[in-house]
Order: structure tokens, then C-alpha cells, then sequence
């Protein structure tokens, strides 16, 4: 270990140097640190959505989603915050509880029931149909798309 | 190799359904049952022996015209509801499904080589068996 090595030195810089040094470290702690705080959020964004990692099948939410897309769905999208109007949600089916819809919120009612709505309404079974869903419900938010390779990125 | 062990670990574990069913009228045996009682009927005209003049037999080959076509429209609606919508689980509750899926192709067959009006009431019966099948799984018939 060079560091540890007595080093070759006019008297009186020694301090200086072991200064400077611990400055450098220090700079170096609060680099890592910030770049911990940056990009904690986003990884544990990925780690909440990893587990719920979902493919679109169906065509009622063309364009934004198209069948075979593969989605991250975030189990704390609403942790924090309720579903607002134009959010996407994934929440089960009313009707047949043991699938997963995918929607968009297009109202909230006054006791925090959803109004789910396919993007393509013609070709979507929805609330106009089932009726509004519970906020509670909700499974998690579909937030990006991570297949295929050319639309990779963001979902809203 | 190291392409399909990515593929592996990234594939999705659930599915998100963007759905759509009945309601926007995609899946509906209507129209093959409305196809097997047009087979019927055609063939109570055809049996009523029209008669010689040109009028009656233009009239005649537009019954057996339309038996044909709606003979097949019975199975190309049947077709589409058993092949896309009906779904393993369904086939579990009703195991008699493929084989009265084949019954109703074999009956709609006969029914255009033939102007039996029995085998024509026998795919009206086999066609809304189909029917009921496919509405019981729909939570019941829609009140017309």
C-alpha cells in the first residue's frame, strides 16, 4: 500500500497533505452519497415494479399500449398519493377477479371510486360497463415499458 | 444462449388485460343462431314445391343460394366464438364443447346436401345448445 509508505517529505507539508486528503475523501463520501440519493428513488421504483412486471394483452388501450407490450407496474404507484384523473391503473377485473385490467382513470367520485376508461373506447369493456372500481383496488401503476426494444421508455 | 437466460428472467409474470368483450358485441352467437333458423326456414320454402315457371324457379335457386350461405355463416360464427373466445376453464365446465362444436360443422353440412327439414331443426337445437353454453359463461342471456 503506497499511502501507508513513509513518504519523502520537506518538514511542515505533511499536515498539509493529510488536509488535503481528507478533504479529497470527504468530497469523494458526499459524491457517492448524492449519487445514492438521486437514484435511490428510481431503483426503488424498478425493485417495486420488478415482481409485477405484466404484458398487455387486448386493444382497448391503443395507442399508448398495444397487445404484447411488456410493462412495469409499480406496487407503490399510489402509496403515497391516490389515482387521479388520467392515470393509468391496474386494478382486477370486477367482473372475474383473478385477471388484471389495465385502464385509465378518467374521473374520481366524491367517495374515491375510479371511472375507468380504455383509450380506445370503441374496443374497451370498462366502467361504462362494470361500474366504477374501488381506489382501495387498485393493484399498482403501469409506468414504463421495457419491450419492445423500440418503444422502451415511459409509460402516462 | 445468454439472450434467452435474459429473456427468461425479464419475461412478464402477469398478464394486464386492455379488455374488451361482449358488451362492444365482439362475441355474440346471435348471428348463428339467426344462420340456422334461416337454414330452416329455406327449407320449409324449398319443400313447398314452388312450381315450373321461371319466376318460381329463380325462386327456388335463391332459397337453396341462401341455405347454402347461411349454412356456412352457422359455422364460421360458431368457429370464431369456440377458437376465440372460449377459454381452457370454460372447456373444463363444459367438456361437451368440442365435440358439439364438430356436431354442429357435421349438421351444417348435412343441412346443405340436404333439404330435411328434421336435420335443419336438429342444428337450430345443436346451435343454441352452443348458445347457452356460451351466455351461461356470460352470467346469463341479455333480455331482448
Amino acid at each position: 500500500m503506497p499511502s501507508t509508505r513513509p513518504r519523502v517529505s520537506r518538514p511542515g507539508d505533511r499536515d498539509d497533505l493529510g488536509r488535503a486528503r481528507f478533504r479529497a475523501g470527504v468530497r469523494f463520501g458526499i459524491g457517492i452519497a448524492a449519487v445514492g440519493v438521486a437514484l435511490a428513488p428510481p431503483v426503488a421504483r424498478l425493485v417495486a415494479s420488478w415482481g409485477l412486471r405484466s404484458a398487455v394483452e387486448g386493444t382497448s388501450m391503443r395507442p399508448t399500449l398495444e397487445p404484447g407490450d411488456w410493462l412495469l407496474v409499480d406496487s407503490r404507484g399510489f402509496a403515497e398519493r391516490r389515482p387521479r384523473v388520467a392515470d393509468l391503473v391496474a386494478v382486477p377485473d370486477p367482473t372475474e377477479p383473478s385477471r388484471w385490467l389495465v385502464k385509465r382513470v378518467v374521473d374520481v367520485d366524491a367517495d374515491g371510486r375510479l371511472e375507468l376508461r380504455g383509450d380506445n373506447p370503441a374496443e374497451s369493456t370498462d366502467s361504462r360497463t362494470f361500474g366504477t372500481v374501488d381506489a382501495a383496488a387498485v393493484i399498482g401503476r403501469p409506468w414504463a415499458r421495457y419491450w419492445p426494444p423500440h418503444r422502451i421508455g415511459r409509460v402516462r | 444462449m445468454l439472450r434467452e437466460r435474459i429473456a427468461a428472467v425479464a419475461r412478464p409474470r402477469h398478464t394486464v388485460h386492455a379488455h374488451c368483450d361482449i358488451p362492444c358485441g365482439i362475441y355474440d352467437p346471435h348471428g348463428a343462431e339467426i344462420g340456422a333458423r334461416t337454414v330452416a326456414r329455406m327449407v320449409e320454402l324449398i319443400n313447398q314445391n314452388l312450381g315450373d315457371d321461371p319466376n318460381q324457379r329463380n325462386q327456388f335457386v335463391r332459397c337453396v343460394a341462401v341455405k347454402e350461405q347461411h349454412a356456412e355463416l352457422v359455422k364460421h360464427e360458431v368457429r370464431v366464438i369456440w377458437g376465440d373466445y372460449f377459454k381452457p376453464e370454460h372447456v373444463e365446465k363444459y367438456p361437451q364443447l368440442h365435440d358439439l362444436v364438430w356436431r354442429i360443422m357435421k349438421q351444417a353440412g348435412k343441412c346443405r346436401q340436404t333439404v330435411d327439414a328434421q336435420a335443419a331443426a336438429d342444428l337450430q337445437a345443436l346451435v343454441k345448445e352452443f348458445a347457452d353454453i356460451f351466455w351461461e359463461t356470460k352470467g346469463g342471456r341479455p333480455q331482448a
